[in-house]
């Protein structure tokens, strides 16, 4: 589950009350499907699916921000915006663990 | 209003005021028809998507004559003992239950003014999109004294299934402190960190079951992708183990003889045990035979990997000239996510959103020693352009360098299930 993040990080309100698109998040969920398994299953990489928005999107602002190490996350994370973070999570929430 | 790519493909507005949209029908009624060929990490993830994410608007045709596709990905750790042959292959059964035509035949042929796909089977098949993913073939003559009929006496093992048995069988078949050569390939090719990563399995093979072995590495090139990592991991695990010959000794001056089982580098003349010749690279030879190449390879535009040569004919993969990306899994099945949303959008009208592609190559060097590689990109008029990127760092703690290993083996788990279902 998330919270490996710093207690210290979170986001504004506004970030977290962004709507997400959800046909958009599924169309930006497939860079995320390489590696996380759309199916919740998780061996060596964490299951993404299910997520509350919440946890989900102070995740992914946190390896935008550096405030939540993998290089990988980072550079992913780095060229979203606020609204595709939004669209991601509102997807990923539609699917079951 | 300004109409972008997005706009005019997706909005039914635009097409309500009269704009020509630029669907593709077949001619008469029915489905929209999109052949795929190759069911590889290009193919398999490209027609899986555009199957799923159409609801069978369309009609999806993969055409591959395996019936087992094995992973190159990870066929590098079959060698070295930490996966079974059964680990890296995989059947097309799911995707035919996804919807997927799946027809295990060879293409021979693209007809690109019919719109036609000619089998070796006899069969024609029409299509509206045709998507090559076929991979790669080996450029003749690259490497004096080898063809494709010596492959069995000194194994590329660089698509992957019997022959990757073939080369772990002589590894384990060699005599007590005997040789084992490899002649690397030249840029580009599939795979950068591929023969170095094999070089450290086999070195870890032969480690535990041969300490007295040696590994000669002919290398065309002056230097290679994760270098210094390599390096430092050969040093400290596999110490005066590994001879890697450079361009600037030598390295590119090669010639084998596999009956006297001799290698020739730089005029000296070695007798070695296992010879593994990975030869220069081209497209698979039916991008080619469609007439969508320049040179080696097929030179596609980033926003939706179509052809230069014919909007309505895709390249995919390690037989596309992109530009940025390495010829690696991991961007063919990310390329096949941005091509099918461009696809099944011309071909149902559904929304076409910005291409985006990433890559992560990680390599095994050792035991719970793993090290990666990665980038972003973007799509740009001329190219598909890195954005970002990073690699991993020498000296780094064992914790992290163990995290990374099973951070690879999530990817394995993940990609493969992204692309066969
Ligand atoms: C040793 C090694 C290690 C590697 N490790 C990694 C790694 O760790 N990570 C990574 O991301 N990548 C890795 N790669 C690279 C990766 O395997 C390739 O880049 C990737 O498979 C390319 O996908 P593709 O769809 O272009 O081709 P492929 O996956 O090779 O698929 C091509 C398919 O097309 C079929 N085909 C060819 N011609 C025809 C035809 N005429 N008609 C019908 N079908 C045809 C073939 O049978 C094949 O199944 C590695 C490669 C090697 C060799």
């Amino acid at each position: 589950m998330p919270g490996s993040q710093p207690e210290e990080f979170s986001v504004s309100a506004e970030i977290l009350a962004l709507e997400g698109d959800l046909e958009y998040g599924e169309y930006l969920a497939s860079e995320c499907t390489t590696c996380h398994q759309a199916d919740g299953s998780a061996n060596g990489i964490p299951s993404i699916t299910g997520w509350e928005t919440e946890p989900f999107v102070t995740a992914l602002h946190a390896y935008k921000t550096k405030h939540r190490d993998n290089e990988v996350m980072q550079i992913i994370a780095n060229r979203m915006s606020d609204e595709e973070i939004a669209a991601l999570a509102a997807y990923f929430k539609t699917l079951e663990n | 209003m300004t109409i972008n790519r997005r706009h005019f493909l997706g909005s039914s507005a635009a097409a309500a005021a009269g704009l020509a949209a630029p669907m593709v029908k077949a001619d008469g009624h029915g489905k929209p028809r999109v052949v795929v060929v190759g069911g590889g990490a290009g193919g398999a993830t490209a027609a899986r998507y555009i199957a799923k994410d159409s609801k069978s608007a369309i009609d999806v045709t993969l055409i591959e004559p395996s019936r087992m596709y094995y992973t190159c990905f990870f066929s590098n750790l079959y060698l070295g003992g930490f996966k079974e042959i059964e680990d890296i292959g995989h059947s097309y059964g799911t995707l035919a239950s996804g919807g997927v035509n799946v027809v295990h035949d060879w293409a021979i042929g693209v007809d690109r003014d019919a719109k036609t796909v000619s089998l070796a089977g006899g069969a024609t098949i029409a299509y509206d999109k045709l998507i090559l993913s076929p991979g790669i073939d080996f450029v003749e003559g690259a490497v004096e004294g080898w063809d494709v009929s010596s492959q069995n006496a000194m194994p590329h093992a660089y698509k992957a299934g019997s022959q990757s048995e073939l080369l772990k069988a002589q590894l384990m078949a060699m005599p007590e402190g005997g040789t084992f050569a490899m002649v690397a390939p030249p840029n580009p090719y599939r795979c950068p960190p591929g023969p170095y990563e094999r070089v450290s399995m086999v070195a870890h093979f032969l480690k535990n079951n041969n300490p007295t072995a040696k590994i000669i590495v002919a290398d065309p090139k002056p230097k290679f992708s994760k270098m210094a990592l390599f390096q430092e991991g050969w040093a400290d695990n596999y110490e005066g183990m590994v001879d890697w010959i450079g361009s600037d000794f030598g390295g590119d001056s090669v010639s084998v003889d596999p009956n006297e089982m001799t290698v020739t580098i730089d005029g000296e003349v070695t007798n070695v045990d296992v010879c593994n010749v990975i030869p220069a690279m081209k497209a698979g030879r039916i991008a080619e035979l469609a007439g969508v190449t320049d040179g080696s390879w097929a030179p596609v535009n980033a926003i939706d990997m179509s052809t230069k040569a014919d909007p309505d004919v895709y390249v995919l993969g390690d037989s596309s000239q992109q530009g940025d990306m390495p010829k690696s899994g991991f961007s063919a099945n990310s390329q096949a996510k941005v091509c099918a949303n461009a696809v099944r959008g011309a071909l149902t009208g559904s929304k076409v959103y910005p291409a985006k592609f990433s890559n992560t190559c990680w390599s095994l060097i050792d035991t719970d020693n793993g090290v990666k590689v990665g980038a972003t990109y973007e799509a740009t008029d001329e190219k598909i352009a890195k954005v970002d990127g990073f690699i991993s760092a020498t000296g780094e703690s064992a914790e992290l360098r163990k995290a990374t290993y099973e951070e690879s083996e999530g990817w394995y788990a993940g990609i493969t299930a992204d692309m066969f279902g």
